[in-house]
């Protein structure tokens, strides 16, 4: 069965594509799919969740659940957003059970020392980033989940109503007070 | 200054522009400047405003939490323990019954198809001709994702000879048709090297795959 030497690759086909392939129970297709989709979704988990081994086993669960799913899959909506879908209703399960849903890491301040060396920036970027993180963790899970889905990763608002299960104007209002949360949360940062 | 939208609250700006706006242009600024923001004194004042949450939503973007390998094979092992396997069909070899998963012909007819430039399969179901016989063979029913750059009648039976080839040769599957569906336009296949003179052409045009 090695008579092709260098068949064309599954990694740049389309979504589409692959997820037709999979439902069909082609592995490899699935495989494609799951490195595509595993940064962004485990990223999402551990906002949501709140420790990276819950996100991991949220994302695993999810791909799992999407796997045996894909038979009835109706295309009606893209893959992306039926797996970021299957996920949020996994970290909203995991979540009910109990666990700590903020994230641990203790609120930075902001550094003292307003030099321009590019090591001190540096540093100053990641301690921001940090006391974001921790403000996101102090936001209503609805509205984290719409920041997260929005500005890390690049979700349309129609997209998040989706996986949301909330309209657009939902989304837009969660939005809107997270980033009034967050304004005055980061303002000691300015 | 702001006022509240009833159903979906967001600030509108003395200039009129939605703060929401303003702040989807500041985080991810378009390649052309917007001339109304390079010069509305309310928007600077907003954008003013949002600039630390800018700076660190940003730097929260490229610090992504890195998950594990192990999460892929973790799904990997479980997908791959629960295979689908599809219907099971008769090789062309009546005698010894032998049979072939459906699930792996069709992965095989589909990178054979996938070898024809500008084609990619999707769908691949094979079912058997005539229940009543298996020496009758199987019926392969395709959709494609095709490039337009060559009429389609054209690709789609250099997809159906290069479909039957690997049916026969490679599995030993006795095919009675090969239905074709295009269901999506592609971009005209990838070519490597641009044309310079004297050189050959990248590949033949002639209908035949890439390496025969």
């Amino acid at each position: 069965m090695n008579e092709r030497t260098d068949s064309a690759p599954q990694s740049d086909l389309p979504d589409g594509v692959l997820t037709v392939r999979a439902a069909e129970g082609d592995d490899d297709a699935f495989a494609v799919l799951i490195h595509r989709h595993s940064q962004p979704l485990y990223t999402l988990a551990y906002y949501m969740i709140g420790n990276a081994q819950d996100a991991e086993e949220a994302v695993q669960d999810a791909f799992v659940s999407a796997w045996r799913r894909l038979p009835d899959y109706r295309h009606d909506s893209e893959f992306r957003t039926w797996i970021y879908r299957i996920t949020v209703n996994r970290c909203l399960t995991m979540r009910r059970r109990g666990r700590p849903a903020i994230p641990l890491e203790a609120v930075p301040e902001p550094a003292t020392d307003d030099g321009w060396d590019s090591p001190a920036r540096a540093a100053e970027q990641k301690a921001a980033a940090a006391a974001l993180a921790c403000a996101l963790g102090n936001l209503e899970g609805g509205q984290r989940l719409c920041w997260v889905l929005r500005e890390l990763q690049g979700l349309s608002y129609k997209e998040i109503a989706h996986v949301t299960h909330a309209s657009e104007p939902t989304v837009r209002g969660r939005l809107f007070r997270a980033r009034l949360s967050l304004k005055e949360a980061m303002a000691p940062w300015r | 200054m702001a006022v509240d939208h009833p159903l979906s609250p967001d600030e509108e700006l003395t200039c009129g522009r939605l703060l929401s706006q303003v702040w989807d242009q500041a985080l991810n600024p378009a390649p052309a400047e917007d001339p109304h923001t390079m010069t509305c004194p309310s928007c600077h004042e907003a954008i003013a405003s949002l600039a630390a949450l800018k700076a660190a939503t940003r730097a929260l973007r490229g610090q992504a939490p890195t998950y594990l390998q192990s999460l892929a094979h973790g799904v990997m092992n479980i997908v791959r323990s629960e295979a689908r396997l599809g219907r099971l069909l008769p090789l062309a070899d009546p005698v010894l019954d032998l049979r072939i998963a459906e699930s792996a012909a069709a992965k095989v007819l589909r990178q054979a198809a996938d070898n024809v430039p500008g084609v990619r399969a999707a769908a691949c179901r094979l079912a058997p001709a005539d229940n009543s016989d298996a020496a009758d063979g199987v019926a392969v029913a395709l959709t494609l994702a095709a490039s337009l750059d060559r009429p389609l009648p054209e690709r789609t039976d250099e997809v159906r000879r290069a479909v039957i080839h690997a049916a026969e040769r490679t599995i030993g599957l006795h095919v009675t048709a090969v239905d074709i569906t295009v269901i999506e336009a592609l971009d005209p296949p990838h070519t490597p090297d641009p044309p310079s003179p004297g050189s050959a052409p990248p590949e033949t045009r002639d209908g035949r795959p890439r390496h025969g």
